[in-house]
């Protein structure tokens, strides 16, 4: 090839990447623009693509007339308290495969059946787990959603900590251990510490995954009292008469959590959503 | 236990109980504490993860009024036409997205592998490429209805199609499975690409260049040595994306609710709707036991073939 044709060839591609882009941020963007209309402007006969008279009324509109403001204290208190329990139960499953001599196909079980749990459709999980909501009386309260949240996201934190803490060399508890230094030290003092930044991707991921379910929240909450924000944001859609901008307005607030913790924790998102196949160096 | 006057049976018993504690006692003192730390923990959340079966079991088999039944659920269940309608839907709903996906992902990242040298613009497009994938499905399904939705959709705006004729994306069959299965594809494509992109990035550079030297071209190069090292990286993507295809239900939900008529009633919009639309839980629990079983044996199939370490 010669350097023309090169030089050509580049700034095809270049222009091709950067239609692919617009159709990808198109709309995205038409989300956000409307979620900055008035009321009025969506009585426009023909809708704009900018909003004409950007305000932040939709979203006052949705966090606090609709009393939305609560179902986002839900979903962060479901999340939260899952992200804690699934991070603390993944230690203590992860410690004894990573760090002690258990036997290889221990281990791999462990491991295959947590990635097991991945291929299983929520909605064929969500039948038992609503007759056992029922039954135990708690249908429509949090602590339900949080132990479905736990459980199902278990797997992820298991196979995300797994892969940090292979990652740190274990001579540095050995060592201490040699030096007289106990189990229990080894892990607080060392171990911990350094597998910091790991816990933190787990925690952002596993949080952002919590943030996102739906289904479940769909089927084993009724009421604000305990519904989380996407079942909200799915109510503003299937009503009679849809408020656009209100909608919008949701929808950009749904994203806005996941997609800022995942900037934060970009380096390991590939990691978690293919269960470690796939490392971010 | 004084050993004289036990019968044959508790000894032979007390022989056993012995043979295993030797056993456990000739473990390391760090084996025995895998155990003691692991069985307490993976114990109870592997019983409570199994419960959900074991009641799915249950709870088809059963009936609130009649008691036991047997197998008249799973046979509503299997005998219901709609149920192979809802799979039929589902496979052409995949048969357009994932090789969509799967063909649009490898290319892009072939282009910004071949043509993309700054790291930069590399770093960008590689959060770009995350926004997507981030992005929770029922939202995804709020930026589609935004899209497709007639008179306020702005996909018929830009075509000039707003009056009486407009096409209806999201209620008329045909249209309604693309606007759907479009939507996966705007998700998923960029998750694709960041696998495969991740994928080119470990094919040696010695290999291509030694290809290169020996006058291999651009389409040689892709074949013979960069595929066989994206292999197992297709066959991964491809695994994920079909038990993604059989979970879809949010955004579908949202923006057809599983209409017009059956056009997109998917897998789980079907159970859904057998379950709690109809209430009838028995067909649902049979249902469910069936998808149960059914993606247990395609994980076990499948799980030989993921490039993971398997631990």
């Amino acid at each position: 090839m010669t350097h023309r044709s090169r030089r050509l060839t580049r700034i095809a591609t270049y222009a091709l990447l950067a239609v692919i882009a617009f159709i990808f941020a198109f709309p995205l963007f038409y989300l956000i623009a409307t979620s900055l209309k008035t009321k009025a402007d969506l009585f426009a006969p023909v809708p704009s693509l900018f909003p004409p008279a950007p305000t932040i009324e939709p979203y006052i509109s949705v966090l606090f007339t609709r009393g939305f403001d609560g179902l986002l204290v839900n979903s962060i208190i479901a999340g939260l308290s899952a992200t804690v329990l699934a991070i603390c139960i993944a230690f203590a499953i992860c410690y004894p495969i990573t760090r002690l001599p258990a036997p290889p196909r221990l281990r791999a079980f462990v491991l295959n059946w947590a990635l097991s749990l991945r291929f299983l459709p929520p909605v064929a999980v969500v039948i038992p787990y609503f007759a056992i909501v029922r039954t135990i009386g708690l249908y429509n309260q949090l602590p339900a959603l949080i132990l479905v949240y736990t459980i199902f996201n278990l797997p992820l934190a298991i196979w995300m900590l797994r892969g940090f803490l292979d990652e740190i060399p274990i001579e540095i508890e050995e060592a201490a251990l040699v030096d007289g230094a106990s189990r229990w030290y080894a892990f607080r003092a060392i171990l911990l510490p350094l597998s910091r930044t790991g816990i933190l991707a787990v925690v952002i991921i596993v949080f952002a995954f919590d943030w996102a379910e739906f289904l479940f929240a769909f089927i084993l909450t009724a009421t604000p009292q305990a519904m989380t924000f996407p079942v909200g944001v799915q109510g503003l859609v299937t009503q009679f008469e849809i408020i656009w901008n209100d909608m919008a307005a949701g929808g950009v607030i749904a994203i806005l959590i996941p997609l800022s913790l995942m900037i934060l924790a970009r380096r390991h998102v590939m990691t978690g959503l293919t269960f470690g196949v796939i490392r971010e160096k | 236990m004084p050993g004289s006057r036990v019968s044959a049976v508790p000894a032979q018993r007390f022989a056993i109980g012995a043979r295993i504690r030797s056993a456990w006692m000739a473990r390391s003192r760090q084996e025995r504490l895998v155990y003691q730390l692991l069985l307490p923990v993976f114990g109870s959340v592997f019983v409570v993860a199994t419960i959900p079966f074991v009641l799915a079991v249950i709870q088809a088999v059963t009936s609130d009024s009649r008691g036991f039944v047997g197998f008249d659920n799973f046979a509503r269940a299997l005998g219901n036409p709609l149920l192979y309608e809802s799979i039929k839907q589902t496979a052409i709903y995949a048969a357009i997205a994932l090789p969509t996906e799967i063909l649009g992902g490898l290319g892009i990242a072939l282009l910004v592998h071949r043509t993309v040298r700054s790291s930069a613009i590399r770093a960008a497009i590689y959060i770009a490429a995350m926004i997507p994938i981030v992005i929770p499905q029922i939202a995804v399904g709020v930026i589609f209805r935004l899209v497709y939705a007639p008179d306020y959709g702005i996909l018929n705006v830009l075509l000039g199609q707003t009056g009486p004729n407009q096409p209806l994306w999201l209620s008329s069959p045909p249209l309604a499975m693309i606007a759907t299965a479009s939507v996966d594809i705007w998700q998923w494509t960029p998750f694709v690409y960041l696998i495969m992109f991740a994928g080119f990035q470990t094919v040696p550079s010695e290999s291509v260049e030694a290809a290169q030297v020996d006058g291999a071209n651009a389409w040689t190069q892709f074949r013979h040595i960069e595929l066989p090292y994206l292999r197992p990286l297709l066959l991964l993507v491809l695994f994920f994306r079909i038990a993604d295809v059989i979970r879809v239900f949010d955004h579908v939900y949202v923006l057809t609710g599983g209409g017009p008529g059956t056009t997109t009633q998917f897998l789980s919009l079907y159970i859904y709707r057998i379950g709690f639309k109809f209430s009838d839980l028995g067909q649902a629990s049979a249902l469910a036991v069936v998808v149960m079983v059914a993606m247990t044996v395609f994980y076990t199939i499948v799980s030989r073939f993921l490039p993971a370490d398997r631990g």
